[in-house]
């Protein structure tokens, strides 16, 4: 070959495309295979030159494998473009297929594959079949990775043809090449299907460890990552695996030392053995260690990793803080992480050695690693109560260089520091105090008026200056509006004397009158009122003793941890986020899930016609109780089968999609939260309801797109009775014009909100098919009304008198109209409303009732009432006054 | 896994770009180089090696002044991805000789041909240079080495000693020689990069000597090679800490915190007699990797001072000594120290010249501040950072010994020490 191949690229005269096809259809093969390599140059700078495809693969038919080669990274390129075109290769593929060459045997199918063309793929299938019965183990790990290509394309062929068996058979090969690329083909596949495909059995296990010492690097990291899929019996197979996987941790590749000391993190979990533990951790410190000296690429990823492990098992790098100071010729990247590790790893031991590198890297010229480091020290301070002192001279020390980012950035961490240990420190303020004008970072002076107002006692001046950054109050930022308005408040409380008055009038003005900002409006609005009504009230809540601060900033939660830990060595654990959070695949629906789904299409059929019958006939159920959605309206008709059906929601089971119990779907229609018109087609109706002394959400959903709709879930947001759901959703998935209504069951007090009882409830649904929907509903308190909430003639009078008047309420409900008392009290009896007592007061009667709600929380009430005229007046005393708006609601709409 | 494998130059035009698995949507190659050159997420001002844009994960090493990228769209092991990236530089250099723009571009079809066997569908095959050469039919094409920048840690043997042909490493593996035959020979590197802080009072307060035995053979019919290291050579450190410097230095076994080895290493006798047996693949690969935090001599002795000499004046003194036997001259000796950021004026005597073991130099400086310092001089200037190559000299007296009874080819046995960060505190 002469000159050089970039000689390719050189710029095109005019009518490029046909000298490109004349020279591909000359007879002399030199001048065709460069007229190809001028193709793929063309083609890789981006040029379009599919226009010679039939050219091209006119060229496709010879022996020379170089060209062939060329002629089919052509083809891949442009086959999806031209399908009718690629169908002119496929006589040369298969013919390729059974050349005598494993070479052109395994180019075939491994170009087949890439060719993502429907017509091509039927043809692939027999060349497929033979060639992963090849005697070459080339052409056979080729394959292997084509039965891959070929699931992704079409999952259904592969599972046809049997192509997933044969796969299976490949990882008892006796080429270790082939074994790995099986196993790597076979978790992919495992990846995009919800069916389980590929399960590690012992007998697995024990081919994949033998194959593992035989394999390349690579191969070896697919089996270890499959591995780590797997669950070990008990103790000794665990140690067993462990001791197999234990010398990969000597392999010069870091991703394999990454992969088996994820396995061998996995398996510890399970032994239980502290001796082997211990000896596990010892065999790990070294190779971790040793991660750091590759590639700066490769301690990122080790630093990320050995960030989660510190977390959990911080003993085994106990010793080795020394490997984790920052080189001078690390990228900011690595410095960063070796900083958070270091802070990890800071004991009262070592923590004369830390601080002194942290100190220097605060005179770093770095201005980013050198903030962290000045907040690296705060957080050694926070974290280490006996080095809080050393740490904090060390940050004075770098205060008096006055090098204005060190200096903002300590003031915000001593800020901390002050927090974590009240009344320690503060002889160090009047050194702060000098630093004052030339902070001009916002946390930076929010922290400092934070500590000028908190300590504002012990500062002589602390009214100067505070006021000094009142005259710019306007143009600071929010943050620092905020903290200057409760540090002066905070100094007038302390100190009430003229001056802070002058102050606390100027800035409640600002704060209010001339400023947009609404959160700073209402922080000014309370303290207002709090010093004009009860300035001692107001000392109460702004002087408030402060719960110790911790340092938990970059701590994960124990939960997340162990999913991150569980992903060791991948991506996950470098961003710290659990994968589902930025892996976005779409799992194909194999064929099996499809049958069970013609079962549940089916039960929606069979459902909708009853509910249409209930629909249409309303008024066939009781008068009374068909105004009422809270009770089920056949309840007293129907108890028997209730249980049963209970027993099987709570129990959780499977099978309890509502195919032939009218009970649960049945019953008046529930009110729409969510229309079809907000939800893309979903109509969500749902409403609380209790029976048999459970609370369950009564919810349903009609399918009005165009899609099938699986995967439902539902959440609730804190709200006042800490609703949440007592177990999953049951849904099947929802076929187009179709319903389906199901009971959840909820338990109370799970997630409380804090503040004032309200009624409000927040719930959000999702699917697979679409956005996630939020809606509002609203909490009946009546569902609450436990069925003890029957009390005593004598006791309700005693509990009457006991209650102060304060605790007496009363509302009238307008538009209610009792028109029997005796249905009335069956009525209100049914939702936990219990009749003691009534009597006659001229024209109107009195019904005397007790409801009670969890926590032996009891409501005595009063209805005074004439019958049939419209108008109740509902007076209740409770010891708990808050709940009592709450309850008002739910009489009135009981008694609607 | 893989979905697409790229190459960029420093500008971001694509000079390799081959996508695996068609599932990531256009114009990946534009939004990495964008996100690269302008990462300004977290403050950092260099991009981490993997991040991820809009559900895509970029990952990335710096070769050569190329970036080298995969994407990929399932949470796979970044570490994986990264050696990767770094093997198949290695074997592109191998295959090409030199890796640059230009030989990349010259030989784009060969590069095309090596990625389709190197990764398959997303998946790494195989790496080794070895193996590769049964599949790859493509010849490189030779771009002329001497008008080139030398790379990597090979460089360094082609300045200053004329021990070898400078062409050497730089020639491909597997193209044949100009001149017919092909040259039995054999390349083992023993390369330290060693890292030392000193404190202010001269100290050593961090010592580590991170080692390479780097191989490159091209010896024909692949034998069996025998490396023999120091018979006393010890693994593990024991229980006592490794870290004060008692007067202890001097001779003595070297010991290894923690070592590994190449996977066509064999260990059997390892044990016994410090000896690796292994028959070398074709191409670069480095035979085992050591660590050492154990005491050694640093080769040099950096001491400095910056004093205030009157008002915004100040008097910088810095002392570099040689601890290293006169026959060895250590050069590309670069020293930094920063000033405070207020100097405004320095002025210099300098000794110069590349250093000979056994000399001291001194630097002296005299700095000029726009404003009187406050007071902490030592925390606004330094540290010293030095930066150093010394051909044939090994700081941990790690030493191979080569044995083969009946077999000689060229060989080449070379010891470098370089700094990695060789740091003095002020």
């Amino acid at each position: 070959m002469s000159g050089h191949d970039s000689k390719y690229f050189s710029t095109t005269k005019k009518g490029e495309i046909p000298e490109l096809k004349e020279e591909l259809n000359s007879q002399y093969k030199d001048k065709r295979k460069d007229a190809v390599k001028k193709v793929i140059a063309a083609m890789t700078v981006g040029k379009d030159v599919s226009s010679l495809f039939t050219d091209v693969v006119n060229c496709m038919q010879t022996e020379n494998l170089e060209l062939k080669k060329l002629v089919y990274l052509y083809l891949i390129n442009y086959a999806k473009s031209q399908p009718d075109l690629a169908i002119l290769a496929v006589n040369t593929f298969v013919k390729d297929s059974q050349d005598p060459n494993p070479l052109i045997r395994a180019l075939a199918v491994r170009t087949m594959g890439c060719i993502r063309v429907d017509k091509i793929t039927e043809y692939l299938c027999d060349p497929l079949q033979r060639c992963l019965k090849d005697d070459d183990p080339y052409v056979r790990k080729t394959a292997a990775i084509c039965v891959a290509k070929l699931y992704d394309i079409n999952a259904e062929l592969v599972e046809d043809r049997g192509f997933l068996e044969a796969l299976k058979d490949l990882i008892s090969d006796n080429n270790p090449m082939v074994v790995a690329n099986a196993v790597a083909a076979l978790a992919e596949i495992q990846d995009s299907s919800t069916r389980p495909i590929f399960e590690i059995t012992s007998h697995t296990l024990s081919k994949l460890l033998t194959a593992l010492n035989e394999c390349t690097e690579w191969g070896q990291v697919f089996i270890l990552d499959s591995l780590s899929r797997y669950k070990a019996a008990d103790a000794r197979e665990a140690e067993n695996i462990v001791e197999r996987v234990t010398p990969r941790l000597q392999h010069a590749n870091c991703a394999v030392v990454l992969s088996a000391v994820k396995i061998i993190l996995l398996q510890m979990e399970l032994i239980t053995s502290t001796d082997v533990v211990r000896n596990l951790c010892k065999k790990m410190a070294p190779p971790l260690v040793t991660l750091l000296s590759a590639e700066p690429e490769i301690q990122y990823v080790a630093l990320r990793n050995i960030n989660l492990i510190v977390q959990k098992r911080p003993t085994i790098l106990a010793h080795e803080i020394k490997v984790f100071f920052c080189k001078y010729n690390d990228p900011i990247y690595v410095k960063m992480e070796k900083l958070e590790i270091m802070i990890k790893l800071a004991s009262d031991r070592n923590i004369d050695q830390v601080l002194l590198e942290f100190k220097e890297y605060a005179t770093e010229v770095d201005v980013d690693f050198v903030r962290k480091a000045v907040r690296a020290i705060g957080r050694c301070a926070i974290k280490l109560e006996r080095a809080a002192e050393r740490c904090i001279s060390v940050l004075l020390e770098l205060i008096k260089i006055k090098v204005n980012y060190v200096v903002q950035e300590a003031i915000i961490v001593i800020k901390d520091i002050f927090r974590r240990y009240p009344n320690t420190y503060e002889s160090i303020i009047a050194t702060l105090c000098e630093s004052l004008d030339t902070l001009d970072e916002p946390e930076a002076k929010a922290s400092m008026i934070w500590i000028i107002g908190e300590y504002a006692e012990r500062i002589d001046n602390a009214d100067e200056l505070l006021e000094s950054f009142l005259e710019t109050f306007p143009e600071e930022p929010a943050l620092v509006q905020l903290q200057l308005l409760t540090a002066t408040v905070k100094l007038f409380l302390k100190k009430p004397t003229e001056g802070p008055q002058q102050m606390i009038q100027a800035v409640l003005n600002n704060a209010t009158v001339e400023t947009d900002n609404p959160d700073l409006r209402d922080r000014a609005y309370i303290y207002w009122r709090l010093l004009s009504t009860d300035p001692e009230a107001a000392k109460d809540v702004v002087l408030a003793e402060k719960p110790v601060i911790s340092d938990d900033s970059n701590q994960l939660d124990s939960s997340l941890l162990d999913d991150l830990l569980a992903n060791i060595s991948t991506l996950s654990s470098v961003y710290h986020k659990p994968p589902e959070a930025f892996v976005s695949r779409v799992k194909t629906a194999p064929r099996a899930d499809d049958e069970e789904f013609a079962d549940t299409a089916e039960t929606g059929y069979s459902e909708s016609p009853s509910q249409g019958v209930d629909g249409a006939s309303p008024s066939s159920s009781a008068g009374t109780s068909s105004n009422v959605p809270v009770k089920q309206p056949a309840a007293p008709a129907a108890p028997a089968p209730m249980p049963d059906l209970l027993g099987d929601l709570m129990g959780m089971d499977n099978s309890i999609v509502p195919v032939d119990e009218p009970t649960a779907p049945s019953g008046p229609p529930l009110p729409v939260l969510l229309p079809s018109t907000t939800g893309q087609g979903l109509q969500i109706s749902a409403q609380l309801v209790r029976r048999d002394g459970q609370i369950f959400y009564d919810i349903s959903f009609d399918n009005g797109t165009q899609a099938v709709l699986d995967g439902f879930m539902i959440q609730f947001n804190k709200n006042t009775f800490g609703l949440a759901a007592g177990g999953a959703l049951q849904v099947s998935p929802l076929q187009p014009g179709t319903s389906a209504r199901t009971l959840l069951p909820m338990v109370a007090f799970q997630n409380l909100s804090p503040g004032a009882p309200s009624s409000l409830l927040q719930v959000a649904v999702k699917n697979n098919q679409q956005p996630v929907w939020y809606f509002n509903d609203k909490i009946p308190m009546h569902a609450f009304f436990g069925e003890d909430g029957k009390m005593e003639r004598t006791s309700f009078l005693e509990a009457w008198k006991s209650l102060p008047d304060d605790n007496e309420f009363s509302k009238e409900f307008p538009s209610s109209v009792i028109s029997s008392v005796d249905a009335a009290v069956e009525h209100l009896a049914a939702s936990n409303v219990f009749f003691i007592a009534k009597r006659k007061n001229s024209n109107k009667d009195v019904l005397y009732m007790s409801a009670k709600i969890p926590r032996g929380i009891p409501f005595l009430i009063e209805l005074t009432a004439a019958v049939g005229v419209p108008g109740v007046k509902c007076a209740v005393k409770t010891p708990n006054k808050e709940m009592v708006a709450l309850f008002f609601e739910a009489m009135e709409s009981l008694l609607k | 896994m893989i979905s697409q494998f790229f190459v960029l130059s420093q500008r971001g035009d694509h000079i390799v770009f081959r996508d695996y698995r068609g599932e990531v949507p256009k114009g990946s190659a534009e939004i990495f180089f964008r996100k690269v050159k302008f990462w300004n997420d977290d403050e950092a001002e260099e991009a981490p090696p993997v991040f991820n844009v809009d559900g895509v994960n970029y990952i990335h090493v710096k070769v050569a002044g190329l970036f080298f990228v995969v994407t990929t769209m399932v949470n796979v092991s970044p570490s994986l991805l990264l050696e990767l990236l770094q093997r198949i530089a290695r074997v592109t250099k191998d295959y090409l000789g030199v890796l640059n723009e230009d030989s990349l571009r010259k030989n784009f079809i060969l590069v095309y041909e090596l990625l389709d066997e190197v990764i398959d569908f997303g998946y790494p095959q195989t790496t080794s240079t070895e193996v590769l050469k049964s599949y790859i039919f493509n010849e490189p094409i030779m771009v002329d080495a001497g008008r080139l920048p030398p790379l990597g840690p090979a460089a360094m043997f082609m300045q200053g000693t004329k021990r070898m042909p400078g062409t050497a490493v730089t020639k491909s593996v597997v193209a044949t020689e100009p001149g017919g035959k092909k040259r039995e020979e054999i390349f083992v590197d023993i390369i330290e990069r060693i890292s030392v802080t000193f404190s202010s009072s001269g100290y050593i307060l961090t010592s580590e000597i991170d080692g390479t035995i780097q191989m490159k053979s091209y010896l024909t019919g692949n034998p069996e090679i025998r490396l023999a290291l120091n018979e006393d050579l010890s693994i593990g450190r024991t229980g006592s800490s490794t870290y004060d410097y008692r007067s202890s230095s001097g001779g003595g076994a070297v010991i290894l915190d923690d070592c590994n080895f190449h996977e066509s290493v064999h260990l059997d006798s390892f044990d016994i007699d410090r000896t690796l047996h292994l028959i070398p693949p074709d191409g670069e690969f480095a035979v085992m990797n050591y660590r050492i935090t154990q005491e050694f001599k640093p080769p040099f002795r950096v001491t400095a001072l910056i004093e205030e000499a009157g008002p915004a004046r100040a008097e910088v003194l810095l002392k570099i000594r040689a601890d290293f036997s006169a026959n060895v001259t250590a050069n590309t000796i670069v020293v930094q120290m920063p000033v405070p950021s207020y100097t405004m004026r320095a002025s210099f005597e300098l000794e110069a010249g590349a250093i000979v073991g056994g000399s001291e130099h001194t630097l002296r400086a005299k700095l000029t501040f726009s404003q009187e310092s406050h007071g902490n001089l030592t925390k606004e200037a330094g540290p010293v950072n030095m930066n150093f190559t010394i051909p044939m000299y090994n700081t941990s007296k790690l030493q191979i010994a080569k044995k083969s009874k009946t077999y000689n080819p060229y060989r080449w046995v070379r010891y470098v020490t370089q700094a990695n960060s060789y740091v003095a505190r002020l």
